[in-house]
């Protein structure tokens, strides 16, 4: 009888990473194949955007701010995220960089944040430059 | 007399309530796992502090709560290192103060890969009272919790070692635990194992701050139990749980979370709700050294 509960459980939690990846898959084809374009795709959605910007202000002050402070000129070891050398980085690079981090320079890996809310900061990043 | 530290920690929990509302919260990311863990390190320099609970319910012995405090911080971007405070209230008996752990984690890659490894150490120095499940291995079973609290009177030096697999895909998080625990005293090895998989029910943030919209919640499950000792390996007479999770993040800085567990054997506790409320205080680190620069 034990048996059936544990055979049963472990198929629920196969059955439901199945239909993460299932789900997944038919999210990105219905919204654009959002996680597999390319990364040009992407800077069409996010960036220059004012909605996406607005929201990757509000992750920002949510996850960054603290350390590179609200208008990005970086406190202490952090960035100065208006630098030349970082607004001369590519859209999809700053959000490579946010997947890796630079875990030796204490810049944590941003991975457990979905890649969407990723190009949100990075297309809050971008408007930087201007201020 | 007994109940003195219950004091002394509600005292501690009112101060750090009361610091929050001073304090600038951090954004965590991790997932919401009560038992798995997950590759995501604790954010240099940022103090988490987690107040959790579970209460059981078993086919013998009384009903309990078990309650840990955990205090998580990130010394390094590759390191984090975590203390914890343990206690219980078994109805019908007593509470008692369980003891300690202090944990530590690794991240040795230093770049993103499909699956990422983190190498996970633990002291533990609990009474055989602890109720916290905060793992299962071996034949860890709902007999272990049935004596009064008066008669589980051994302290155990335990040292508990963990291989976690984290992966991030489309917004989801999958983790894999591998667990080996030996007891510092002539026991043998142990193993368990803690799988999990979560994702929050909106990926994009909306521009506006909300409490209730979708991108502030998180929904997963979690499996974890024993796998016998280095000389029996197996899951028969072991005890596994299935818990599906539930977690908030409202917008100043306070994570919620519950998750009601199903025993899935004959050994397992029948039934377990566990919750818990933790907030993130950003670059504590930094502040302390500038109090004193």
């Amino acid at each position: 009888m034990r048996n059936f509960g544990f055979c049963g459980a472990i198929l629920v939690v196969t059955a439901s990473v199945a239909l993460a990846a299932g789900s997944g898959g038919a999210r990105g084809k219905a919204a654009g194949a959002t996680a597999q374009s390319a990364p040009n795709d992407k800077e069409q959605m996010y960036i220059g955007r004012a909605d996406q910007i607005r929201a990757g202000d509000k992750l920002f002050r949510q996850h960054c701010a603290e350390c590179h402070g609200a208008d990005g000129h970086g406190i202490g070891r952090a960035a100065n995220l208006q630098s030349p050398h970082v607004q001369a980085k590519s859209p999809a690079e700053l959000v490579e960089f946010l997947r890796n981090g630079n875990l030796w320079k204490g810049m944590p890996s941003w991975a457990g944040l979905p890649e969407e809310r990723r190009w949100q900061i990075v297309a809050y990043i971008k408007t930087l430059r201007a201020q | 007399m007994r109940f003195a530290w219950i004091r002394c920690v509600l005292w501690l929990s009112a101060l750090i309530v009361a610091g929050t509302a001073a304090a600038r919260p951090a954004g965590a990311q991790e997932p919401p796992y009560f038992v798995a863990y997950g590759q995501a390190m604790e954010e240099p320099g940022n103090l988490e502090i987690n107040f959790n609970a579970s209460y059981g319910t078993q086919r013998g012995g009384n009903d309990y709560i078990a309650y840990w405090t955990e205090f998580e911080y990130g010394a390094t971007g590759w390191w984090t290192t975590e203390f914890y405070l343990d206690g219980q209230s078994t109805f019908h008996d007593s509470s008692v103060f369980t003891g300690f752990r202090w944990e530590n984690r690794f991240h040795p890659l230093m770049k993103q890969h499909w699956i990422n490894p983190v190498l996970y150490v633990e002291y533990e120095n609990t009474t055989e009272a602890d109720k916290t499940m905060k793992e299962v291995v071996g034949f860890d079973g709902q007999d272990d919790f049935v004596p009064r609290n008066s008669e589980l009177n051994g302290t155990d030096h335990e040292l508990e070692t963990k291989i976690i697999l984290g992966s991030n895909f489309k917004g989801w998080d999958v983790s894999e635990n591998f667990i080996g625990e030996k007891n510092l005293g002539h026991e043998p090895w142990e193993f368990g194992y803690a799988v999990g998989a979560s994702r929050p029910l909106r990926l994009e943030a909306t521009p506006r701050e909300c409490t209730f919209c979708r991108e502030n919640f998180v929904a997963g499950a979690e499996m974890y139990g024993g796998l016998g000792t280095v000389s029996n390996f197996t899951l028969n007479g072991t005890s596994h749980y299935f818990a599906p999770i539930l977690a908030w993040r409202l917008p100043n800085g306070w994570n919620l979370r519950i998750s009601p567990t199903f025993g899935l054997t004959d050994a397992s506790h029948l039934f377990m709700l566990r919750f818990g409320a933790s907030y993130e205080f950003a670059e504590l680190g930094r502040k302390l050294r500038s109090l004193f620069q």
